[in-house]
């Protein structure tokens, strides 16, 4: 089921990657340019290629998580075994229930800020689960301002729910 | 086809490498357009692994540095002479034109004391009063590797020696080459700009665009393997070792497309993580280096 | 009458130093030899991840930052119970050797020949403030030949060093179980091929130039001899299969050859700037406070000691402890012993290489104990050095280093008996007063690496204001 998701979202966007990234590499001048279109190209076809194998044999093999478009990173499947009580479709956290999602052991890296409860596992900044030194299941709002007020980079984490 | 010009940001920045900014100025050289200026390298508080680092250079290398680019006037490790002359040799550049590299931090604990580099006129000279006074009258201050830039491990966690950047105890713009140590070509890239077209475009936090413009993972040979979620369990794994605690993310630096030591590799090609030390605030915002216990699932 | 010299900086060497002495008669009576810079690494390492000592203790030293990976490895798998194989052992002491080349190297060229070769005047760097160059000008002329081209071989050192080990200074290589890549076939070749050249130089080059200078200046067999006690950790020894290729835990003393015993080291303090509740110590039971307020102490170095005696460390003490050289003790001698230790150590490069099986990897998962103890000693570029750490809930409660400058450098001992250098240069003779070139000719001849010896001790919390120099 979630193979058949994948590919009715993401086959549409991968095919019009493709297409851009040909009809780029028409007008495209410089050859260093154009190693790069082809490189991102060649990315594509080996996500068709995942997701193919995925629909062929659901059960082998798992399908990678797609990024929606390019640049943005991969999202970490919700941990479902550990995930706390859901008062009708929002998660709520208190904050020693996200102090265990501090990305040790096996466990996802969740942060707050202003009271909203975000994945950063798969976070490029955040290897490790950790981050210019402060580490996840705690509450950073403090930390966020001082460093990235007036940024708009909490839009790309994804929610999973309020600190209450 | 369209004929329209795609300006390609990366295949400007490439063609404005180190290697062509020498080789425009050999060119220069022999037409007598430009001429060597005097070069200070002053060794503070810090390892002195930068001055090794540039011996590690190729084209150019030390020699061309030493014969055709300066007059290379001081330096700890290197100068022939020792004690009051050396010094003397050392301070002779104030009333003329000269450039000043420093590595190392600034310590300023009791009174700068912790770091005495020399005495002169019988009199002790703390490393702190050697910055300033050669800081303020110099025509560019270029601080190299971490502890120039912003304390480094110098200024580690407590911070015993109370080291602090070459930038706060100078009123006054310092190009910044951060680096543990710092690669030779940043240091000869950002010279040889200087040397002939005066100082090179800098971000605002003044380290040259020319090397620390894209970040590590932008230019990783292991890209995919991060975009395809498939990551290094240990150490000497030929895959994405974001969940061992790279900081290539964090780093803006050119390592992936430059390479140390003659070109040979780095870190990241040595199956380890990046551990950010082109980064301002390494190390103590770029630990823990290699973490096993992360959010990558534990095989039992 | 006496008179007082001082040399400030000591230069070409790692770190700042001064030099003071009084001379009688033209000769040296009384030295002391003085570290001028803390940085304090052992407080900054408490409360960091185990693994990270292994990176982070290389910032020490610019010129000899594997040799503190390499003890920072060992102290780590001591704490951990790893046991590497001797495939992990050759490829690390492989990147061990390559720095010993790079350091011995520059050491000989960028280091010392200055003090013997007169070196071209029309750059400001070779300036010298003195006149004794004694080598006929064809002698000269192919030393200051080989100070350029000697620059490429160095260079090519940190290559080799590179092509395993990442990058360098500061190598990511060097790691628990060995290093942290494979060594290809690819790989092998190349570090061979650099090697062959490296080892041509030292032999056709390097050696007669030592040689050149040593039949200029045989007076320097006769001046800085110190005490003759010498030490080593040993290094490139006790492989399962190829046994040692160098040397083993040894000392020297009152001519007698011994093995070495750890618990034979104490600290002392009594001339150092530092405070505790007794001058002398074992490593790892004292936790010492910077204390520049102290009226007899003079420098940041300590003074460890074997069996409460200073001891010498380093290349002429391998060489002599191996029986591979023992012509004397003297600072023409140390010299020498360096550049023969070159070629020793290429040598024992090549056996390594050849021993390696493609493609191994030698890397595991690693887990830090909860608490744990571990301590690594082994011989370096310049001598015995020794890391010691405590694990305490997964991270560094303290750490404790003892460098091989700290033996050679050492100050002096609670009975006022002088550190192995300042005794090396007591009856030196002082031919121009306004240029006591032969001071630092001598101490150079330790390698001095005041970055490593000075800037390891704890830090303090309150240090008062006070002038150092009376």
């Amino acid at each position: 089921m979630r193979a058949q998701d994948l590919s009715g979202i993401s086959f549409d966007s991968i095919i019009a990657e493709v297409n851009y990234d040909i009809n780029l590499l028409y007008v495209v001048p410089c050859v260093y340019t154009r190693n790069m279109i082809l490189n991102h190209l060649r990315d594509r076809i080996s996500m068709v290629e995942s997701v193919t194998k995925a629909i062929i044999q659901p059960g082998q093999l798992q399908p990678q998580p797609l990024p929606l478009q390019p640049g943005v990173t991969p999202i970490a499947e919700p941990p479902a075994l550990q995930q706390p009580t859901t008062p009708g479709n929002q998660t709520t956290f208190t904050l020693q229930e996200l102090s265990k999602y501090d990305g040790k052991g096996g466990n996802p890296a969740y942060v707050t800020v202003n009271g909203t409860v975000y994945d950063v596992t798969s976070n490029a900044t955040w290897a490790a689960a950790t981050h210019f030194g402060l580490t996840a299941g705690k509450d950073l709002s403090n930390e966020f301002v001082s460093c990235h007020a007036g940024e708009s980079i909490l839009s790309k984490l994804k929610v999973v729910g309020k600190l209450v | 086809m369209s004929n329209r010009s795609i300006t390609c940001p990366e295949y400007k920045a490439r063609l404005n490498t180190a290697a062509n900014l020498l080789d425009t100025m050999k060119t220069q050289i022999r037409q007598g357009v430009l001429k060597k200026r005097n070069l200070v390298w002053l060794e503070l508080t810090g390892c002195s692994g930068n001055i090794i680092s540039l011996l590690d250079g190729s084209n150019p290398d030390f020699k061309y540095l030493i014969s055709q680019m300066t007059n290379f006037i001081y330096n700890n490790s290197l100068s022939a002479s020792e004690g009051e002359v050396a010094m003397e040799q050392l301070f002779s550049v104030l009333g003329s034109d000269y450039i000043l590299a420093v590595e190392g931090a600034v310590t300023t604990k009791n009174n700068g004391l912790y770091n005495i580099i020399g005495r002169l006129n019988g009199k002790l000279v703390t490393a702190i009063e050697a910055v300033k006074t050669l800081g303020e009258k110099a025509a560019f201050v270029i601080a190299i590797g971490a502890c120039a830039t912003h304390g480094g491990v110098s200024a580690a966690r407590p911070n015993p020696a109370e080291c602090v950047s070459v930038q706060s105890v100078l009123n006054r713009k310092v190009i910044k080459l951060p680096g543990c140590p710092c690669h030779p070509d940043w240091f000869m890239g950002t010279l040889a700009h200087i040397l002939l077209y005066g100082e090179p475009d800098l971000d605002r936090r003044d380290r040259p665009l020319l090397f620390y413009s894209t970040l590590i993972h932008d230019r990783c040979p292991r890209r995919s393997y991060f975009d395809k979620g498939i990551f290094a369990e240990k150490l000497g794994d030929k895959t994405c070792m974001f969940k061992l605690g790279c900081r290539g993310p964090v780093t803006r630096i050119d390592c992936p497309i430059r390479q140390w030591n003659q070109y040979v590799n780095w870190p990241i090609e040595d199956d380890t993580p990046c551990i950010g030390c082109a980064q301002f605030g390494f190390p103590d915002a770029m630990e823990p280096f290699i973490s096993y216990n992360t959010t990558r699932e534990v095989r039992r | 009458m006496t008179k007082k010299i001082i040399i400030n900086p000591v230069t070409r060497i790692s770190g700042f130093m001064e030099i003071q002495a009084n001379i009688e008669n033209n000769q040296v009576v009384d030295a002391k030899t003085e570290g001028l810079m803390f940085r304090g690494f052992e407080k900054m390492l408490e409360g960091r991840s185990p693994f990270d000592a292994v990176y982070f203790t290389q910032r020490i030293c610019g010129i000899c930052s594997t040799a503190h990976s390499m003890a920072s490895t060992l102290a780590l798998e001591d704490a951990m119970g790893v046991v590497p194989t001797d495939q992990g052992r050759y490829l690390r002491d492989i990147l061990h050797g390559c720095e010993f080349l790079q350091n011995h190297i520059r050491h000989f060229y960028q280091y010392t020949i200055p003090d013997f070769v007169k070196l071209p005047e029309d750059y400001p760097l070779f300036k010298a403030e003195h006149n004794d160059f004694r080598l006929p000008k064809e002698k000269n002329d192919r030393l200051v030949k080989d100070y350029f081209d000697s620059l490429d071989l160095s260079r090519s050192s940190h290559e080799m060093l590179a092509v395993l080990g990442g990058k360098v200074p500061h190598n990511h290589g060097v790691f628990i179980g060995g290093i942290t890549t494979q060594a290809t076939t690819d790989k092998i070749i190349k570090i061979k091929s650099i090697l062959h050249y490296i080892y041509q130089f030292i032999n056709n080059r390097m050696l007669p130039d030592v040689y050149t200078i040593a039949e200029y200046y045989r007076d320097y067999f006769s001046i800085g001899g110190s005490y003759g006690n010498l030490l080593s950790f040993g290094c490139f020894n006790g492989y399962k299969d190829l046994g040692t290729l160098y040397v083993n835990p040894l000392v020297y003393t009152d001519g007698k050859t011994s093995v070495f015993d750890l618990d034979n080291i104490t600290e002392e303090i009594d001339y150092a700037w530092y405070k505790d509740k007794q001058n002398v110590g074992k490593p790892f039971k004292t936790d010492p406070e910077a204390d520049m307020s102290k009226p007899q102490a003079y420098s940041w170095v300590k003074a460890p000691r074997y069996n409460n005696l200073p001891f010498e460390t380093g290349p002429l003490a391998r060489q002599w402890l191996t029986g591979e050289y023992r012509n004397g003790i003297s600072t023409m001698d140390r010299t020498i012993a360096r550049v023969l230790e070159a070629r020793k150590i290429a040598l024992i490069m090549n056996t390594l290489l050849e021993n390696l099986i493609p493609g191994v990897s030698v890397q595991k998962e690693y887990t830090i104990p909860e608490t744990a103890v571990g301590k690594g000693l082994i011989d370096t570029t310049r001598g015995a050095l020794g890391h010691w750490l405590k694990i305490n809930n997964q991270v560094i409660l303290c750490y404790q280093i003892i460098t091989p400058s700290a033996w050679n450098l050492s100050t002096r001992s609670s009975n006022g008996m002088k550190g192995t250098a300042e005794q090396a240069l007591i009856e030196t003779p002082v031919k121009d007063i306004n240029n006591p070139i032969e001071l630092g000719r001598t101490v150079r001849s330790f390698d001095p690496c005041i970055s490593c010896a000075t800037h390891i001790y704890t830090g303090g919390k309150n240090v008062n204001t006070i002038q150092v120099i009376p």
